[in-house]
């Protein structure tokens, strides 16, 4: 198969195995970056294929898991083999949006080695575009939103927003520091139903379950959720099968650390 | 159910969407646009909802609508379709029945059964929903990509 592809595209100048390391290296770049900040495993692989392939190899097999991309490259008789770790950094869609465009530019123009790698270090150290601030006050009006949406009144609204912003707060300081996502997830949840939790106490409003609920939705892992199921479809079923899980995990957390917190304030408001 | 409240519905899911774009660290550019798509995608499923249809049908159907819209303005916005539909889809994820499942599943294990004998239904219905609600979602933003733009895989 490699060689018909060679005959018909030739005259092809196999890749020096120093040229075949630095390809895989820059596509394998690409492809953590995209699986990091939460890209889809067809994406992945469609990508880390492309941009190898457009820099020169003749073909690129892709193994996307879930805490790492595995990757042969082909030029001539020749192939290399990496491995690189992938850890999981939460959702960057500016980075993941970068990539994509990264490749078309190298598909589109060829770009050459030198290019792709500067590029690529340039896309690495983005810092976020909006201020953690703006992110507290977002993500608290995001799920005092939800508050409104499952009925609730203003009052409902003000607690919701307030739990929620501290809550956003606490899962910042608490990330900066390196904790397990979990026991962060756990830590957050914990201290949202704290702050709803008291408000029952001090009987604020009447709709204190409608505060509850929404209070702790920041924390809900949709993107893997929904990326765990579009993998299993797309037939990538084992990393499918992952991410379902370190999902499930993520809402198991959320639950304890609800339970936790209204077993402590002695209410129980679901 | 009057045009304010539908109104209404859609800002608030909006805002919802809005939120978690900031979150997913969107590019500024498409930030309009995921207020817009998560608006529209779950006004069309509470209006699907309003005429009976069951939640399954109702999610894909917006979920659907909000992939379209992100293969639809991936060009115009110079932006990938999952960055302009995942953000979309947010308002219409099963947050409370997922948790709500969980909690269940700790109150089982935790010797709730004696009082509370409608919980194992409480956990299996919420667990259900959930599942049921998040491959609709998954099925509807792909829809655009497993019906239309279909080619030959690359790898």
């Amino acid at each position: 198969m490699i060689n018909d592809l060679k005959d018909k595209t030739s005259p092809v100048e196999n890749l020096s195995r120093e040229e075949l390391t630095d390809v895989i290296d820059l596509a394998l770049w690409a492809g953590q970056l995209l699986l990091q900040y939460g890209a889809t495993s067809r994406r992945v692989e469609e990508t880390v294929h492309q941009i190898g392939t457009a820099l020169g190899c003749d073909w690129l097999d892709v193994l996307v898991s879930y805490n790492a991309i595995t990757v042969s490259s082909n030029s001539g008789g020749d192939f290399r083999t990496k491995i690189r770790r992938v850890v999981n950094r939460g959702v960057n869609m500016t980075i993941v949006s970068a990539i994509y465009r990264l490749r078309d530019k190298i598909l589109n123009h060829k770009l050459n080695r030198t290019q792709v790698r500067q590029e690529l270090d340039r896309i690495s150290h983005k810092q976020p575009i909006y201020n953690r601030w703006l992110i507290v006050i977002m993500i608290g009006l995001a799920c005092a939103a939800f508050s409104r949406l499952f009925g609730g009144d203003w009052i409902a609204f003000g607690i919701t927003f307030t739990a929620a912003s501290i809550a956003m707060f606490t899962r910042q300081v608490l990330q900066k520091h390196y904790f397990n996502p979990l026991l962060i997830t756990l830590a957050t949840a914990f201290i949202a139903t704290i702050i709803t939790g008291l408000s029952i106490r001090l009987n604020l409003g009447t709709q204190p379950e409608i505060a509850l609920a929404a209070s702790v939705l920041l924390l809900i892992p949709g993107v893997p959720l929904v990326n765990s199921v579009i993998d299993v479809v797309r037939g990538y079923v084992v990393i499918g099968m992952a991410r379902g899980i370190a999902g499930a995990l993520i809402t198991f957390a959320i639950a304890l650390g609800m339970l936790l917190a209204m077993q402590l304030l002695g209410v129980s408001g679901l | 159910m009057n045009i304010v409240q539908i109104l209404l519905e859609a800002f608030w899911s909006g805002i919802a969407a809005l939120g978690f774009a900031l979150l997913f660290n969107v590019p500024r550019r498409t930030l309009f646009a995921c207020f817009l798509f998560g608006a529209m995608g779950n006004t069309v499923k509470f209006m699907i909802l309003h005429f009976g249809i069951n939640i399954g049908f109702a999610t894909l159907s917006g979920a659907a609508l909000v992939g379209f819209l992100g293969v639809g303005f991936s060009k115009k916005l110079y932006a990938p379709p999952p960055v302009l539909s995942i953000p979309g889809i947010i308002p219409m994820i099963p947050g409370t029945f997922a948790y709500k499942a969980m909690i269940g599943i700790l109150k089982i294990a935790t010797g709730k059964l004696q009082t509370d004998p409608d919980l194992i239904r409480f956990t299996v219905l919420n667990g259900t929903q959930t599942m049921i609600i998040l491959i609709a979602i998954s099925i509807g933003i792909a829809i655009p990509n497993l019906l239309f733009a279909r080619k030959k895989p690359v790898v």
